[in-house]
């Protein structure tokens, strides 16, 4: 791993049995994340993007190669440890934003926070912190069902950084969202990326993130086509 | 984490209200079957107890052989020396005599005619005095429908029943036709002070009941009993005290070959009762298990489907590191919760119902005309402290063990395919 590198993708194959042969996700790649990257991987349908996502996200692990993320090697780590590596430094934001429809939005923001065993002091102050960056803190106490979709996904989002993870991985965030919400939570994204230092990976065919990363990683049949760095600083609408 | 999966219970009434309603309603039907199980057959064990078997009874080895025929020709001889003795070693009991007697009641008309005859099923206890305790344990007093106690020698009570079909009132004389101890014949009158229903067909089809010292002189029965009963003094029947004390007693004369000789019958070792005891802890026991296996396949079920419908809070769960064994545990946790719930409101329910069932209970006196068992006509429940929690275990180990069953699915799921699960 190099210096600065938290994610390192080595000669990573992933094979998975379909009938009585095997279809290849992933071949052979190779791809460096340094901290506080803003990056995104783009293709097509099948060209592997879940399931690269899925193998940094500790959720899978590769057939062949070695996904080092965060100095852990993925393959090596039992569930329990895979489990532990996505509590303490791993976030998850879903094309659907997947909230508890049970509890409010902050018991929902708060429940990344009970898995780690936070006291109730610590725990309310970091939810309502969680919750000012994606500006719904006055929504504390409303249901799911209460939230437009792009009032949601903030707190899917709040959800994913609240326990302030090194990485946050986000499958296809806008793909429910209009243009305006599609850009003011890509918006809360990239400030939480400048001002905490999180590294968030996307995956996505939308063209207005694509817009937004400051480097957009081409798949293509599970094979890495274009790996572009382009270095956006500002956001624009 | 435990409030907050309680709050998930209390406001996802799906996923509550149908595990709580069903294992209330078991915890319910367990604790009113418990209750009226333990009320009928602790009342039957009571009244046998208190009519005819006493915690323990003393006979000699000849009646205890002829018990069905009341032969009093084999009673027992200088029972006050016994009953001496018996208080000395033990001293946990309280000893009376009773004399059990046939014969023939015949009521005669102002001339001296017979207007009216019958059978009659003579009982003979220590009615005057109170420190016997035996009008109390008997409840005579309440039992009375008419009349009043026998206040003196020479006075009787008969049942109410038997007096109708004699056509005997209050303060008519009656006369008992019948034979002594020693086989000669006997006759004596009695005035009717009251007319009593015990609730027992048996005894109110022909009790004549008349105090101990009438019977002796009768009978020819001077420091005779035929039966000298045992009774706790706190009038708890104690199985296995009971058993101890009898084998104690009885070992005292193992070697004594007299058919004179007395022996000491434990209650469960007459009439069958040692059957209707160990039947009564079997059907608990079987409630018990029948219930527990019953709700875990409903609860099991009632699992999968809440298994499915929480499909995507699993996978959020997950994906936000929980471990499979973290979620399992937690399910386990939130089904002792539920259990709890339905357990505390299924007692609650059982409860009112045993309650109900203890002051009204099912009268089954038309089913007993015929019958000579001694046995309550109405079947009461008997609400005790054991149902406050009985029910707690079928609550807690069906709600446990169902959700364990159906937990299991969490193992199953794999985490490579959350992403596209959680798309849905």
């Amino acid at each position: 791993m190099k210096n600065g590198s938290i994610i390192s993708i080595k000669n990573v194959t992933k094979r998975f049995p379909v009938g009585e042969g095997e279809f290849t996700a992933l071949k052979n790649i190779n791809l460096e994340f340094q901290s506080g990257e803003f990056a995104g991987l783009v293709g097509p349908s099948g060209s592997g993007k879940t399931t690269l996502l899925n193998i940094i996200g500790s959720l899978d692990s590769p057939t062949e190669g070695e996904a080092l993320v965060l100095g852990k090697s993925i393959s090596k780590l039992s569930h329990k440890e895979s489990a532990l590596l996505r509590n303490k430094h791993i976030g998850f934001i879903f094309q659907v934003y997947n909230l508890l429809p049970v509890y409010t939005v902050y018991e929902n923001v708060e429940f990344a926070l009970l898995l780690q065993n936070i006291p109730k002091v610590q725990r309310q102050k970091m939810v309502m912190e969680a919750l000012d960056w994606v500006g719904l803190a006055s929504m504390a106490d409303k249901k799911p069902d209460k939230l437009s979709g792009g009032e949601g996904q903030r707190v899917a989002i709040a959800r994913a950084i609240v326990k302030k993870p090194v990485i946050v991985i986000a499958d296809e965030p806008s793909a429910n969202l209009d243009a305006e919400n599609t850009y003011a939570i890509l918006k809360t994204m990239r400030e939480l990326n400048k001002n905490l230092g999180t590294t968030f990976l996307f995956s996505t065919h939308d063209e207005k993130v694509m817009g937004h990363l400051d480097r957009i990683i081409h798949l293509r049949d599970g094979a890495v086509e274009e790996d572009e760095i382009i270095n956006v600083k500002t956001l624009t609408k | 984490m435990i409030q907050f999966l309680l709050k998930g219970i209390l406001r996802d009434k799906s996923r509550s209200i149908l595990p709580i309603i069903v294992v209330s309603i078991g915890v319910a039907l367990t604790v009113v079957l418990s209750a009226y199980m333990n009320g009928a057959f602790g009342d039957m064990i009571d009244q046998n107890a208190r009519f005819e078997t006493g915690h323990v009874k003393i006979m000699t080895k000849a009646y205890a052989k002829n018990i069905a025929q009341l032969p009093n020709d084999l009673a027992l001889l200088e029972v006050d020396e016994l009953t001496k003795s018996l208080e000395k070693d033990y001293p946990e009991m309280q000893w009376v005599n009773r004399i059990r007697f046939g014969g023939l009641i015949d009521v005669p008309d102002g001339q001296g005619e017979s207007k009216g005859q019958g059978p009659a099923a003579g009982m003979a206890i220590n009615l005057f005095d109170e420190k016997s305790g035996e009008a109390k344990r008997m409840n005579i007093e309440k039992s009375l429908v008419k009349g009043m106690m026998p206040k003196k020698n020479g006075e009787a009570i008969i049942g109410d029943d038997f007096a109708k079909k004699l056509n005997v009132n209050i303060g008519d004389e009656v006369t008992y036709f019948g034979t002594t101890m020693n086989g000669s014949m006997t006759f004596q009158n009695f005035v009717v002070s009251g007319t009593i229903r015990f609730g027992a067909a048996a005894i109110d089809r022909g009790v004549i009941m008349v105090d101990i010292s009438d019977a002796q002189r009768m009978l020819d029965m001077e420091n005779g009993t035929g039966e000298l009963l045992g009774f706790s003094k706190l009038n708890i029947y104690e199985d296995e005290k009971v058993e101890f004390l009898a084998s104690n007693f009885n070992e005292k004369y193992a070697d004594d070959k007299d058919e004179f000789t007395p022996i000491m019958m434990p209650l469960r070792a007459q009439n069958n009762l040692g059957e209707i005891i160990d039947y009564s802890n079997y059907m608990s026991g079987i409630f018990i298990f029948i219930f527990v296996f019953a709700m875990s396949i409903v609860l099991w079920n009632t699992g999968l489907l809440g298994g499915l419908r929480r499909y995507q809070e699993f996978g959020i769960r997950l994906a936000l590191g929980e471990a499979k064994g973290t979620i399992y545990r937690r399910l386990i946790m939130e089904a002792i919760l539920i259990g709890m719930i339905g357990s505390i409101v299924g007692t609650l329910i059982g409860l009112a119902g045993a309650y109900y069932l203890q002051i009204v209970g099912i009268d089954i006196s038309g089913y007993m005309d015929n019958s000579t068992m001694l046995m309550p006509s109405v079947l009461r429940a008997k609400v005790t402290f054991e149902l406050f929690f009985i029910g707690f275990i079928p609550g807690l180990l069906a709600m446990v063990f169902g959700n364990m069953l159906s937990g299991i699915g969490i193992y199953k799921r794999e985490t490579a395919q959350l992403f596209k699960e959680l798309e849905v």
